[in-house]
């Protein structure tokens, strides 16, 4: 009998337990109500990317003169593992330098591992922040030299927000310069300090704010024609 | 009930006889469908229609109680629980089709017919009291005072009764001691 | 917010009531259009066919206006259940998504809040697929079958919940909760049916599964709603929402009646015009403090009974935590794995129906139905004082309404408001016990049902029925 009593009251022990650790639970679930979303409003608000976050490639002009960068060293496209790069040169006779005649990169077989952005002398290859390079095709996704130059702005915005120093105009007497600083760093960690800038930033470059959304523009307007984007939950 | 009679008034049929045809159309093949249909559980699931349509008889005959105790206890329960056994037990007894014996046909047979006669005559006989009145609004309360004081003894019984099926079923499904479980296995 | 115990500051109450204020928005434009809409068309069935007939004079007019009266409220329900499934699947993710930090659909309408009205679109433009193998006439028939009890189940509901308007008296049966518990039970074939029907292993094992749920968790619902029934002494609906009429103390959830008495015996006391305090606690509780114990033990039991209900309630309708027929990590989906187009969608509709029926029968039983939870001594409309100046008021603009087109009916309107509130109060409960509550087990399930809830409610109900016997209800 007092057994019987004893297991009732452990049992009504036990419940009352029970129904507290649920009580809890409901509570803590309804309190998260009051918080703010965690997710991010992609397609409404373009998420803020840092600036080394890995993206469609792309290939820098000077910000100041707005001459291609690129002195088709071929290094990149040697070291890209998925060899989705294809430079095409030709020496020109005149100068005896090669002089780009087309570059393409095939986004559908590249990994983003950044491999050629490291390995470029001239800051020329990049990584963009934009991300949304979805497409109908295959082949659509081969980008030629014309795609993948940035302008003078973007170029600039990048050359800051990536801290990369901005490069010498080139020369007139043209060859030594570049070559000598291909010679000088082949390594990917001499990268930052391996060439000092001789001249400081200018202050367009460095100034963000109106430079800054460039990108989040491009973003938000590449986004309006492609409505079938999944919507999130 | 009003609107009924309004409707059958006006549209010169008796429409409680309509609804009882409807409801034998629905039950008399779902019988045969009992009967006949080769898968097992599907004469289950026909079962519960059969059911189903005699709750409508019931609800016609102004039995509501009745019927919604048949629908919730024969229909849903007892049925359902009766197809999932044989979900359970044995799910090749669609396929296989058992062989009936000649002389197991004749006693089969012989049975079947003193049942129907039994029913036949039940039905037929005069001695069924029918009676024009109304549905009380009552009705409930007047079956559960019968139940426990006109018909408390009968009442009991079955409790009994039930109380005793239950206690044999758990008997006959308490797992078996261990060896014999293996012996069985053996067997087989 | 809490980690080790500290409240990170900003984090908690920071505001998300954009969100929160989405979702009301969200919920009250639905909810109006919703009942405007089912409203409306009872109303042009039930009154306004029936006003322009009787001014007609074709032989067959009245019949046909008493056809279209009776053939009302299965017009409101078969009204009703698309919209409201519609706009219940849209609060459930909307609440959840409050619940797990997301914003939830936003995308189809303002603010998302045609999402669920494109996914039906959507839902009812699918192929229908029958697997081979499955036997086609069950295949088929399932889904029906689960459907068709929600409409008809909830028929006796009506008069309860819109304080028996005229329209709806015809669906007040004597039975009403048998009814509503033996329709309440059929659904259950139509799951076992089509997870055999469908020729594969998980249906089959979902099908089982909630029928041995159904059976098992069926005992301790009826038990609790019979207990109620006991208390109240009837079976019918209507009477069972009006004996609860009258505030908070009378609801059937506290004590089942059991504290009308106080009730009154308050209203007398301040009200100092009726009876003196003591005389009406002395016709109630005839035998001093045994009658308050049996109060306090009703009391109890009643809560436990509601908490029991709902436990019942949710393992009956296949909801979290008791979802074990439709486990996504074991069975895919459960029964209605193979169900495509048109049948899922009304396999899906009829479950979220199940949710509201179940939450409507809560709340007739044990909430008031459509009472105000202020006393009538406390509330202050129900003095004349106030009420009849604010009725002279408005009066211009209803006497239209109310008494020539008898487009809006008082006591059903006021009774329906209260029954749409608690009713998606319940719901909300439902979606946030979903949001928190992990899955059983099967065995931890079949052990609560039988080792725990049915004996609990066999207790309480020997415990009402002498508990019953000390106090004098409904004097
Ligand atoms: S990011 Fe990697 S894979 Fe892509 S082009 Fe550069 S080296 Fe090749
Ligand atoms: S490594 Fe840079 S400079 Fe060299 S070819 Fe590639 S992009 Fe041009």
């Amino acid at each position: 009998m007092f057994n019987l009593i004893g297991s009732a009251i452990n049992g009504v022990k036990h419940a009352l337990g029970g129904l507290y650790q649920v009580k809890r639970g409901l509570e803590t679930v309804a309190m998260h109500t009051w918080r703010e979303p965690t997710t991010e409003a992609y397609p409404d608000k373009a998420p803020e990317l840092p600036p080394h976050f890995r993206g469609r490639l792309a290939l820098t002009v000077n910000p100041e003169t707005g001459e291609n960068l690129c002195i088709s060293c071929r290094q990149c496209e040697r070291v890209c593992p998925d060899k989705c790069i294809e430079i095409t040169a030709n020496k020109s006779t005149e100068t005896n330098k090669l002089e780009l005649i087309d570059f393409k990169i095939d986004h559908g077989l590249c990994m983003f591992c950044g491999l050629c952005t490291e390995v470029c002398p001239t800051y020329c290859i990049i990584n963009t922040n934009d991300f949304e390079m979805a497409d109908y095709t295959r082949s659509s996704l081969i980008y030629d030299l014309k795609k993948l130059t940035l302008t003078q702005e973007e170029s600039a915005y990048y050359f800051a927000a990536k801290e990369m120093p901005l490069p010498k105009p080139k020369p007139a007497k043209p060859a030594a310069p570049a070559a000598g600083a291909a010679a000088a760093k082949p390594a990917a960690e001499a990268k930052p300090t391996a060439t000092v800038s001789p001249k400081p930033a200018p202050e367009s470059a460095k100034a963000p704010e109106t430079t800054a959304d460039k990108p989040a523009k491009e973003v938000e307007k590449k986004e309006s024609p492609s409505t079938d984007t999944p919507s999130v939950n | 009930m009003e609107q009924f009679e309004l409707l059958t008034n006006w549209a010169q049929v008796n429409v409680e006889a309509f609804v009882l045809y409807a409801l034998a159309i629905i039950a008399i093949p779902c019988a045969f469908c009992v009967l006949f249909d080769r898968a097992i559980i599907r004469s289950g699931f026909f079962l519960i229609g059969v059911f189903g349509a005699v709750c409508g008889l019931f609800l016609i005959l102004q039995a509501q109680f009745l019927a919604l105790a048949q629908l919730m206890i024969y229909t849903v329960g007892i049925t359902l629980v009766v197809v999932i056994a044989l979900m359970l037990t044995n799910p090749r007894l669609e396929k296989e089709g058992v062989a009936v014996e000649g002389r197991e046909r004749f006693s089969g047979l012989v049975i079947a017919t003193v049942f129907f006669l039994t029913i036949y005559c039940a039905l037929r006989s005069e001695s069924w009291p029918l009676s024009s009145l109304r549905m009380n609004p009552e009705n409930v309360k007047q079956i559960g005072a019968a139940l426990i004081t006109t018909y408390a003894l009968p009442f009991e019984f079955a409790s009994v009764l039930l109380l005793a099926a239950l206690m044999g079923a758990i008997l006959l499904a308490k797992a078996e001691p261990k060896n014999d479980v293996s012996k069985i296995a053996g067997e087989n | 917010m809490k980690i080790d115990g500290t409240v990170v500051r900003g984090d908690h109450f920071s505001g998300n009531i954009a969100e929160i204020r989405k979702f009301a928005v969200m919920s009250l434009s639905w909810l109006t259009v919703i009942f405007v809409a089912v409203w409306g068309v009872c109303w042009a069935l039930g009154i306004f066919i029936p006003m322009c007939l009787a001014n007609s004079s074709f032989d067959f007019a009245a019949i046909l206006s008493e056809v279209c009266k009776a053939l009302t409220p299965i017009a409101a329900v078969l009204v009703f259940i698309p919209i409201n499934a519609m706009f219940m699947v849209l609060m459930e993710r909307r609440a959840l998504a409050l619940f797990t930090r997301r914003n939830g659909p936003n995308r189809v309408g303002p603010d998302g809040a045609l999402q669920t009205a494109a996914d039906a679109v959507k839902l009812l433009l699918k192929e229908d697929i029958t697997p081979t193998g499955a036997d086609a006439l069950m295949f088929t028939l399932a889904p029906i079958i689960f459907f068709a009890p929600s409409i008809f189940g909830a028929l006796p509901l009506l008069a309860a919940v819109t304080n028996n308007h005229k329209l709806f008296q015809i669906v007040d049966l004597p039975t009403g909760i048998f009814y509503v518990l033996a329709a309440s039970s059929v659904p259950v074939v139509g799951i076992v049916m089509g997870g055999w029907a469908s020729n594969n292993k998980y249906s089959l094992m979902g099908g089982l599964r909630s029928a041995a749920q159904a059976i098992s968790y069926e005992i301790p619902l009826v038990l609790s709603l019979v207990t109620i029934c006991l208390l109240a002494g009837t079976l019918d609906v209507v009477s069972i929402a009006y004996q609860q009429s009258g505030g908070l103390l009378n609801w059937n959830i506290l004590g089942g009646g059991a504290l009308i008495g106080l009730n009154k015996a308050i209203a007398a006391l301040v009200s100092s015009s009726g009876a003196p305090f003591a005389e009406v606690m002395n016709a109630y509780y005839p035998y001093g403090w045994l009658s308050f114990v049996g109060a306090a033990v009703l009391c109890m039991c009643t809560v436990i009974l509601f908490g029991v209900y709902l436990i019942g309630a949710c393992a009956e309708i296949n909801r979290i935590p008791f979802d074990l027929p439709e486990a996504e990590s074991e069975l895919v989906s459960g029964y209605n794995t193979e169900y495509s187009g048109i049948k899922f969608a009304i396999f899906f509709l009829a479950e979220f129906t199940n949710l509201f029926i179940v939450s409507t029968i809560a709340v007739v039983m044990f909430l008031g139905s459509g009472d105000c939870p202020l006393p009538t001594w406390l509330n202050p409309l129900s003095y004349p004082a106030v009420y009849e100046p604010l009725a002279k008021a408005l009066s211009p603009v209803l006497s239209v309404l109310i008494n020539d087109l008898h487009l809006i009916n008082p006591p059903t309107f006021w009774a329906a408001l209260w029954v749409i509130f608690k009713t998606y109060s319940l719901i909300f409960f439902a979606i946030l016990v979903r949001g928190t509550l992990p899955r059983f087990r099967i065995d931890q399930l079949m052990d609560f049902g039988w080792k725990r809830l049915i004996p609990i409610t066999l207790v309480i109900f020997v415990l009402v029925a002498f508990a019953r016997g000390v106090i004098n209800f409904h004097v």
